[in-house]
This record gives C-alpha cells, structure tokens and sequence, in this order.
C-alpha cells in the first residue's frame, strides 16, 4: 500500500496518545513537558501532512513554524519557573508541591 | 506573486486599523527602557497608565467600524471594541490596585517587568479579542499566558506564588497544546486555518459530525481554561489563592472577557450561517447540538463553582469559585447562541467587572492590614471599619444578584435571554445556583456584622486614597442597578460580531 | 517496497519507538535523549512531506534549542550525581486511569482518522518551500510575524525574570 495521508495521520494519532500518557501518569514536571513536547510534534505532523495532501496548501508549514516558535518560548519560561521551584522546594514534583490546602 | 502595491495599500489601511495595538505595542517598549533609566519604584506603571489612556482615545475613534484587516488575520468590529474596553477598564483599575498593594512592595524595590508584562499581557487580549485566524489566536493566547504565567508567581520569594505558576504554566500549556491538536484536525477537514474560509467551507461541503465535534471540544479546552470553565477549571484555585491579589483580580476579569471574546466569534463565524428566521437566533450549521454542548459546560461550571465555594476558608479561594459560578451564568447565555445572548455576555461581564474587581480591592486592603487573608479576619469588620463593612456588603450583595444593584441587572439580563430562547431547565438551575451562592456570600456579611462585634480590637484606617478607590466601584455598583440604560445601549450596539457575509 | 515507503517506516517507528521510551522510562536523563530521536524522527517525516524548510527548523530549534533547555532543566532539578534521578512515580490508580485514558483517545482518534474525508484537492508537490514559506510570512501572515516577536521578547523579559536571583 502506498504510504498516504493516513499512515501520518496514525503516526500523529499514537504520537499524541504518547505525549497524553506522559502528562497523566507522570510527576516530575520536566516530564510533563516532555509529554507536552510529544503533544506539539505530533500537532505539526497533522499540520504538515494536511497541508502536504491538501493540495501543497502553505498555511499548514506556516502553523507549523508558528508552533515550534511559540514551543520554545514556553519551555523557556516553564523551565525558568521549574528552576524557581526547585529553589523553594527541592523537587518538581507537580503533585507533590502543595502549600495550599482545599 | 502578490501585486507590490496593493499589497501594500492593503497594510496600511490595516495599520490605520492597528492603532490601538500600535500603541499598546510603543507602551510596552517605553516602558522597557523607562524602568531601565528610573530609579523610581511604579515609574513604568505611570508609564503603562498613560499608553492605556491613550490606546483608549484611538480605541474610542473605531466605534461602528466593521472590516477585516491584515489579510483577515484580524477583524476589527463593535464586539472586540466593547471587550478591548473591558480590558483596558480592568487593567487601569488594576494598575492603581497595584500603587497601594503592600504585598507587592514588601517584595521588590522596583516593579518594572510587573508592569511590563501586564502590558504584554493586554497585548496579548486585545489580539485575542479581534483575532479571526486559528494560528492568530494561538499567537494571542500564548502572549497572553506566557506573561499571566510569570505575574502569577510575581512575589517569587512567597511559596505559594511559586506553586501557582508552576501549576498555571503546567495545565495552560497541556491546554494549548490540546487545543493546538484540535485546531489542527479542524484544519485537516476544511482545508484553511481562517474562520471565514472554514465557515465558507462547512456551508457548502459537508464533513463527518464526529470529527468536527471531536476537533470541537479540544479547541473549547483551551479556551474553557481562560475561562475557568468546568472541567477545565483545575487550575484556577490554586492559581488565584497563589498569585498577588492584583493579579488574581486582572485574571478573574480581563482574561476572561479575552475568553468569552474567543468562545463567542469562534462559535458565531465558524458555525452559523448568518441569522436564522427570527433575525436574532444564529443558523447553525450541520447536526452537532452545540447548545448542548456549551450548556452542560454551564452547568457543570456554575454548580461546582458555587458548592466547592460553600466550605472555603481563604477569602481569595473563595472568590475563585465564585468567579467559577460566574463563568457558568455567562456560558448559559452562550448557550443560546444568539444575538441577545452576546448582549447579554457583554452586560453581564461590565458588571461582573465593577463588583467583581470592587470585592477584590476590598480583600485587598483588609488583607493587607491584617496580614491573613483567612474568611475570619472579616469578623467584626462591621465594627471595626464601618465603611469599608457597608461597601463590601454592596459588593456581595451584587454577586449574589439581588436588586438594587448592578448584579441584578446582569442576572437578569442573561436569565432572560436564555428563558427567551425557550431553555426553561436552564434558567432554573441557574437559579437555584444563584440561591446556594447566597449562603456562602451571606455568611461573610454575617461575620462583618454579628461576630466578635464586643471585642476590643482596634479600628482599622485606610488611606484616602485607597478609600477614593473603594467608592469609584462601589457607587457604580449602586448606580447601575437604578439606571443601566447606557450599558444596555452600549451591549446591544455592540453584538455585531464581522462575519463577512 | 520502494524507498519511500522503506524511508517513511524507518522515520515513523523511530518517533514512536523512542517517543514511548520517553514516557515509558524509569530515568529521566534517558527519556531526555530519546525525545532527541523522536525529534529526529519527525523530521524525517518532514521531509517526506516536502517539507524541508520544517526538518531543518525542526532540528535547529527543536533538537538545538528545547532539548538543550530540557536538558539543562532536568540537570538543575535532580541530583544526578545519586541515585535520585527517578522521574517520580505514581499510585497504582492513577497509573490505570491514565492508561485507560491514553487508550480510549488513541482509539478514538484511530477511529476519526480513518473514516474521515479530509480536504484533499489535487496535489502539485513542489521543489523547495523556503521562498515561499518567506514571501507567505512577509506577506499574509505578517501580523503574526509580528505578534510571535512581541511574544519573544515577553518570554524574555519573563525568563529572566524568574530565574535571576533576588537583589
């Protein structure tokens, strides 16, 4: 079978599935991110793929390259709270930092 | 190949358009380099203040303008205008806030990136409120939340600052991220990332109902986390308990005014196909009962606002629920998806924003008195500082929407709408709603008034100016809810959502 | 089996292979470089999709600039010299819930995707995207151009920021 829109499209699908269980079942932020990452990647493949079969339609790279943009700048300043964080209560462990109470 | 010269006729009619955002933009750099050549504490702030004042006077000179700009990127129209003024109303009141917060000067000698970033964070509403473009308005969110994330945990010495931006920008960028992938799908089915083309497109082709429901709902978590709608509303607790009282105030309103903003354009241009038979009620296109969708959303956000609320001990959590519950009265009347349900958001959300700010400046300055924000250190308030007693009870009073004041109004208003457009359960589970808020607001009045009114504690005083603040949103509160005609005027001229057809 | 077909296996099963090590894998130091693989991985799938202008912004930026960022954040919060450098674990619950979870939208997106008609008009694949990628920027898009800029510079005024010490 040749290899279509489709097969990417499953690709994105496990990817993001991935990226999900990383979020869910993990705790140290860091990893979260990562599962955040995975999450993005597999947002650009659908942007890309679609815009590949789409009729070679530029606005699906362009969100692609907005996206990347915007990924940096947010595991820039995540990463700068985690290191605050680390600071205050030497770990990241996102359930574990819990000052406030219900 | 674009022609040269059109293209560039084109850009600076948009730039014409620009203006307010123009200015935003030169604020934002200004204040850059004035918090680097000033010694002065709240310098950019003054700043800041004069670049909103003047965004506003070009803000005002767009009034009835109806026209897409910059390719269709944005859309410049009477309802954007009306949330942009929200925004900057909000963000010149918090500003103020923010001259007397004592919280705010225990921590740092100067406060520059504070208002630095809030003007970055206006930016990023503004864009959001006019954008009509998906990858515009994943630009305008993220501006928007990247600049939320760092004010949260502004007093970063503080540990429960800290906890609440690690949450905010932990949850917000899973949100985005979601939504990003839905946005992604939606592009997938109709083949163009503008609103107007994606709703050209649904008209006239049809494509599979459980895609498009599916990208749907992923793209309504991104905005239901500004919104702080159930289920996506996890965050907000924490992040408002955490965050200086200034910025869990900007948060509970301007964000969310940028949030509706998005919800309401992205329903209205994406998925009707212009006004249906009553000339008011929007076409819907296709089989998926997106009132539905919206009004569980409702539900579900208005009734765990208002029971989690009944048992919480921090004055600031406990209006976090509360700001929960409000979201879910104004997603009622999205719900409706209609046109007297946007005038109906727009009215509700102007009073929200007077009471709503005023209770927080009330919390505010009591807290910073007393050094606790705990609901208790409100007891004898009624004795111990009569006025501010009276005023805040106006305030609670106007969020549980009783009459004669501006909540009322509101309420009344998006009930209305709602039971107009024949959702009968609704309106009455938003009223028994409204009757469980009652207790928990009642109780905080009963505190003020009937305890600890025999003990010796001293009276509080408050600066002149700080007073002045109070009475700016406590007579507005009181006033709206007796004569509210010019906001029903400006609501109703303002539901024109540009559409392009 | 052709090259492409061959090309396209190779680069899907390393993004997935090495995307569930990292969410799978006990040490965190060993998920951070395998998403280094599964970037890779994508990219090649990018360029698969004619779209080379995206590989290589991808490896740049992506491998570059975020994984190094990543990096860095798992060095400076965990004891990597001890035995510390446990990604955390959680209860026996969640871990079900979020299987559970992963496993009813992977379905449903398998499901979505393979009974969807997508827009797909016929393709003329192109030589290289990059000049039009930079006149569709300039152009059309020029305004989120812009606004990605003023995002920048809020992110680095934010970053630095949070991360400076008190003074």
């Amino acid at each position: 079978m040749e290899i279509g829109l489709t097969h990417y499209l499953i690709v994105s699908a496990i990817l993001f599935a991935l990226g999900l269980y990383g979020i869910v079942s993990r705790k140290h932020a860091v990893m979260v991110l990562m599962g955040l990452e995975l999450i993005l990647n597999a947002a650009n493949i659908n942007f890309i793929a679609f815009a590949r079969y789409g009729g070679m339609n530029i606005d699906g790279q362009i969100a692609a390259i907005f996206v990347i943009i915007l990924a940096a700048a947010e595991a820039a300043v995540a990463l700068a709270i985690l290191l605050n964080i680390y600071q205050h209560f030497k770990h990241v462990n996102v359930d574990e930092v819990k000052e406030m109470k219900e | 190949m674009t022609d040269i010269s059109q293209f560039t006729g084109e850009l600076l009619k948009s730039m014409g358009l620009f203006l307010p955002e123009t200015t935003l933009i030169i604020t934002f750099l200004v204040a850059i380099m004035a918090d680097l050549i000033s010694g002065k504490k709240h310098f950019a702030g003054y700043v800041v203040m004069a670049g909103l004042l003047v965004t506003a006077f070009f803000l005002m000179r767009q009034t009835g303008i109806e026209s897409a700009s910059f390719a269709g990127l944005l859309v410049i129209d009477p309802f954007g205008q009306f949330i942009k003024f929200i925004v900057l109303i909000t963000t010149l009141l918090v500003i103020m806030f923010s001259f007397i917060s004592k919280e705010l000067h225990h921590s740092h000698a100067k406060l520059g990136e504070y208002y630095i970033l809030m003007t970055g964070m206006v930016i990023g509403m503004f864009l959001l409120a006019s954008s009509a473009n998906l990858i515009m308005i994943y630009i305008a969110i993220e501006t928007m939340s990247i600049s939320s994330y760092i004010l949260a945990g502004y007093t970063k010495e503080v540990k429960r600052s800290t906890e609440a931006s690690l949450k905010y920008v932990i949850f917000g960028a899973v949100s985005s991220g979601i939504m990003l992938y839905g946005m992604s799908i939606l592009f997938g089915l109709t083949g163009s990332l503008s609103l107007l083309e994606i709703n050209t497109f649904l008209m006239n082709n049809s494509v599979e109902s459980i895609t498009l429901l599916l990208s749907g709902i992923m793209i309504l978590a991104g905005f239901g986390y500004k919104i702080s709608a159930v289920p996506f509303h996890f965050w907000t607790p924490d992040v408002y308990e955490g965050s200086p009282i200034t910025i869990t105030a900007l948060l509970s309103v301007a964000s969310k005014a940028a949030g509706f903003a998005v919800i309401l354009r992205f329903f209205k241009v994406v998925f009707s196909a212009g006004l249906g038979s009553e000339n008011v009620a929007w076409s819907i296109i296709g089989s998926i009962d997106w009132h539905f969708v919206i009004a569980v959303l409702a539900v579900l956000t208005m009734t765990l606002g208002n029971l989690v609320a009944l048992w919480q001990t921090n004055m600031k959590r406990m209006l976090a629920y509360s700001s929960i519950a409000h979201a879910g009265y104004m997603l009622m009347a999205v719900a409706v998806l209609d046109n007297t349900g946007v005038a109906a958001v727009l009215i509700y959300f102007f009073m929200y924003m007077i009471m709503n700010l005023g209770a927080f400046l009330v919390v505010q300055l009591v807290a910073d008195k007393l050094d606790s924000e705990s609901i208790d250190i409100f007891n004898g308030l009624g004795y111990r500082s009569p006025l501010i007693a009276a005023v805040f009870t106006l305030f609670l009073i106007s969020l549980t929407g009783l009459p004669p004041t501006a909540g009322f109004i509101g309420k009344l208003y998006v009930f209305s709408s709602v039971v107009n457009a024949g959702y009968l359960w609704l309106a009455v589970i938003g009223v028994l709603n409204s009757v469980i808020s009652l207790y928990y607001y009642v109780r905080v009045i009963r505190n003020m008034y009937l305890r600890d009114i025999e003990s010796t504690q001293p009276k509080l005083t408050f600066s002149v100016s700080a007073l002045a603040l109070v009475m700016l949103l406590a007579i507005p509160t009181l006033i709206l809810g007796l004569y509210f005609s010019p906001v029903i005027e400006w609501a109703n001229a303002s539901i024109a959502i540009f559409t392009g057809h | 089996m052709d090259l492409i077909t061959i090309a396209f296996y190779f680069f899907a099963a390393l993004t997935l292979g090495f995307g569930a090590v990292v969410v799978l894998s006990k040490n965190i130091m060993h998920a951070a470089f395998s998403l280094l693989f599964t970037f890779f991985g994508v990219a090649g799938l990018y360029v698969l999709l004619h779209a080379d202008f995206l590989a290589i912004t991808q490896i740049m930026i992506y491998i570059g600039g975020i994984l190094v960022l990543i990096i860095f954040g798992v060095m400076l919060t965990t004891r990597i010299t001890g035995v510390d450098v446990k990604s955390g674990k959680v209860g026996i619950f969640q871990l079900t819930g979020a299987i559970v979870l992963t496993l009813s939208i992977a379905l449903l997106l398998l499901f979505v995707y393979t009974n969807t008609h997508w827009y797909q008009p016929e393709s003329i694949p192109m030589e290289s995207t990059a000049e039009l990628i930079g006149t569709t920027l300039l152009t059309r898009y020029l305004l989120a151009f812009e606004a990605a800029s003023i995002l920048l510079l809020v992110a680095i005024v934010g970053a630095a920021f949070i991360a400076r010490k008190k003074h």
